[in-house]
């Protein structure tokens, strides 16, 4: 049989035309790519203007104005989410990373947040809504675990920052007066988020009602938390056994090598996943559809509906009026080309830095 | 727990603090599904598990609701973009790891994964303007033309093309999942041992042969992984979507019709529901699509894991 020239000439044959045919789905990869960005490109570039930035929206079907309270919003939706999310992600990515390397409480956590990392973003959205939007009965839940979560944050901040400077100014190497200065500032950090949290406390539980910029925020930082973690968890693994062994040898503490050497030698990594997953996130507008809402007018107050781009974007291209859908477009091109230099950054970094290694 | 004790109070703390933000990681999924239940909790009494999922009606006038419209919708246009985007992904992953010359390598597989990090509402957007019109002058009239003319197919592609429709929304996610199958099936082709593929060249095999006998079963269950991955992503797609559906409750044969997903669903009615069985019933919608997508990720992520275990062997 294979001695018949026309039997190999059919397996020739087929094996042209299946590798010809790979070669053209490729081709089609690249094109859609490429008509998507170029259509982007084009309505983008005729829509954009100074103006853009600069000014409030015009009412409805008039002509002229910008998008200023959706690019301020986004902003500020975006920065809260990674005030929340990554340190919550890296904080969680350490721990399973370090302290509990190895163990089943590890796998279960590293395997949950890859499926959280693909859960639908619009379900994220019901369920902000259901705990930060809609009041829960008498008292809104999320919003007092909110102000405890940004309190916890904002005490861990001031309490790193104060270690810092308590260190910088008395260089004390005894034990017992470094256990002094040590519960000093542990007490300190304490009583900081205490008194933050019955701050603000009343000043944002009650006020949080209806959509709000807090809960967009926290919508994106949902998104955030198990891609941070993942990729903090991954850059964590990559640092080899034996720098650790080294500095443990040396009497360092487990915390101290933790910040002293394993996140110095993974920074790199570490921030450019944190800049992945804010790219991930600015795009995102499932979870901000009924948490964040939107708002015509500028605004810089969190707990009022907030306008941010990408459902600006949704109700603009949707609407009536050819304006808006400039409008739309011009949004559609500032946050397209944003994602993708970002992207194509941090992803070369990444490249350059592990090359080497992997 | 002596050494335990030893140990320096920053330490301590630091333990704590990373392990509770790793618990609150842990919690938060769970947290998700109980939220969802206790406020899905009306409609589900109200109408039942299978009595919802088998109702057609989404009636917010009588305040009567079924699943099964968004249900059908999400699965027809899962399934059919699947089918579009397996045979284009494997074939861009067997271009990138046997066919491309060296130097294209990287540029085409950065671009390709260029497509996964486009948002999604830049996708709907486009399909709106300029992939709908395209669908609805040319693409679709010719469909009717040549495959609406077969007897039994031919029932799937009748109606007015106009664009907003399951074909256009199956067309726009296979663009946005083919990325994931395609990088994850590379992945896999790339980790075939090169002396199982020169074995097969010195029996006399083809190039062709190589890939389809060896190089594909060998990398079988990553791709499995990345399928199903791929259909998790389908099932959950919003935005994308939203803009060339339609948001018509409607079970329909033909493709050429606007229909509701349950993204769709939730992302045009959320805001818009005025009373409480109507809201109970969009978050049992939203619990079914996060169980479902849940147990699909899973399933992918045992193929994935058990595709890691196979290759280390």
């Amino acid at each position: 049989m294979i001695s018949n020239p026309g039997y190999v000439k059919r397996r020739k044959i087929r094996g042209f035309i299946a590798l010809f045919l790979s070669t053209l789905a490729a081709g089609l990869g690249l094109f859609w790519l490429g008509f998507i960005l170029f259509d982007v490109l084009r309505h983008g570039l005729t829509a954009i203007n100074l103006e853009l930035f600069l000014e409030d929206p015009a009412p409805p079907g008039i002509p002229g104005g910008g998008l200023r309270n959706a690019f301020v919003g986004q902003i500020l939706i975006t920065f809260y989410a990674t005030i929340i999310g990554v340190p919550l992600g890296l904080l969680a990515g350490t721990f399973i990373a370090e302290y509990a390397r190895g163990t089943k409480f590890a796998r279960v956590v590293s395997i949950l947040s890859d499926i959280m990392v693909s859960v639908p973003s619009i379900v994220v959205g019901t369920f902000i809504y259901a705990i930060m939007v809609q009041p829960q009965g008498k008292i809104n839940l999320g919003g007092i675990f909110g102000v405890l979560f940004l309190s916890i944050i904002l005490a861990i901040i001031f309490g790193s920052i104060l270690n810092l400077i308590v260190k910088k100014v008395i260089r004390i190497s005894e034990s017992k007066a470094g256990k002094v200065v040590n519960l000093f500032v542990t007490l300190s950090t304490i009583l900081f988020g205490l008194v933050t949290f019955l701050i603000l406390m009343p000043k944002l539980v009650d006020r949080i009602h209806g959509f709000n910029g807090w809960a967009g925020a926290s919508a994106l930082a949902f998104i955030m938390i198990p891609v941070v973690l993942r990729t903090t968890e991954d850059m964590l693994t990559l640092v080899p056994w034996t720098l650790r062994e080294a500095a443990f040898a040396l009497g360092a503490s487990y915390y101290n090598v933790i910040k002293d050497i394993v996140y110095r030698s993974a920074i790199t990594g570490i921030l450019t996943g944190i800049i992945l997953s804010i790219s991930r996130v600015a795009g995102e507008t499932a979870p901000l559809l009924f948490t964040s809402f939107n708002n015509s007018y500028f605004t810089l107050n969190m707990n009022e509906p907030m306008a941010s781009l990408t459902v600006t974007i949704f109700n603009y291209a949707m609407g009536p009026y050819e304006d808006w859908h400039e409008k739309a477009w011009a949004a559609a091109f500032v946050i397209t080309f944003f994602i993708l230099i970002v992207t194509i950054l941090s992803r070369s970094i990444i490249h350059l830095k592990y090359k080497n290694k992997s | 727990m002596k050494r335990f004790i030893k140990l320096p109070i920053t330490d301590i703390i630091f333990a704590l603090i990373s392990f509770s933000a790793s618990f609150i990681v842990l919690t938060l999924i769970f947290s998700t599904i109980l939220v969802l239940y206790n406020e899905s909790s009306l409609a589900i009494h109200r109408f039942g598990i299978l009595n919802f999922i088998f109702t057609v009606d989404w009636d917010p006038v009588r305040e009567v609701f079924g699943a099964a419209s968004s249900l059908y919708g999400t699965l027809v246009t899962t399934v059919l973009s699947l089918l579009i985007a397996i045979p284009i992904s494997i074939g861009i992953a067997i271009f990138l790891t046997e066919i491309s010359p060296h130097i294209m390598k990287t540029p085409v597989g950065i671009a390709i994964e260029m497509l996964a990090a486009i948002p999604s509402i830049i996708y709907g957007m486009w399909g709106l303007f300029t992939l709908a019109p395209i669908m609805a002058n040319y693409i679709e009239p010719a469909l009717q033309a040549t495959l609406g003319k077969v007897p039994v197919i031919g029932k799937l592609f009748e109606g007015t093309p106009m664009g907003i429709d399951l074909f256009t929304a199956s067309v726009i996610l296979s663009i946005m999942i083919t990325p994931f199958i395609a990088s994850i099936a590379r992945d896999s082709f790339n980790l075939t041992p090169n002396i199982v593929k020169e074995s097969a060249y010195a029996l006399g095999a083809t190039h062709w042969e190589v890939i389809r006998d060896v190089v594909i079963p060998y990398a079988k269950l990553g791709v499995y992984g990345g399928i199903v991955l791929a259909l998790g992503r389908a099932l959950g797609e919003t935005m994308a979507v939203a803009f060339v559906l339609g948001n018509n409750h409607q079970i329909t044969l033909s493709l050429f019709e606007a229909a509701a997903t349950i993204t769709v669903t939730l992302a045009n009615e959320f805001t818009e529901a005025d009373t409480d069985i109507y809201l109970s019933s969009l978050f049992y919608l939203a619990l079914i699509l996060f169980v479902l997508s849940f147990v699909v990720l899973a399933a992918a992520k045992i193929f994935l894991l058990r595709a890691e275990k196979g290759y280390s062997r």
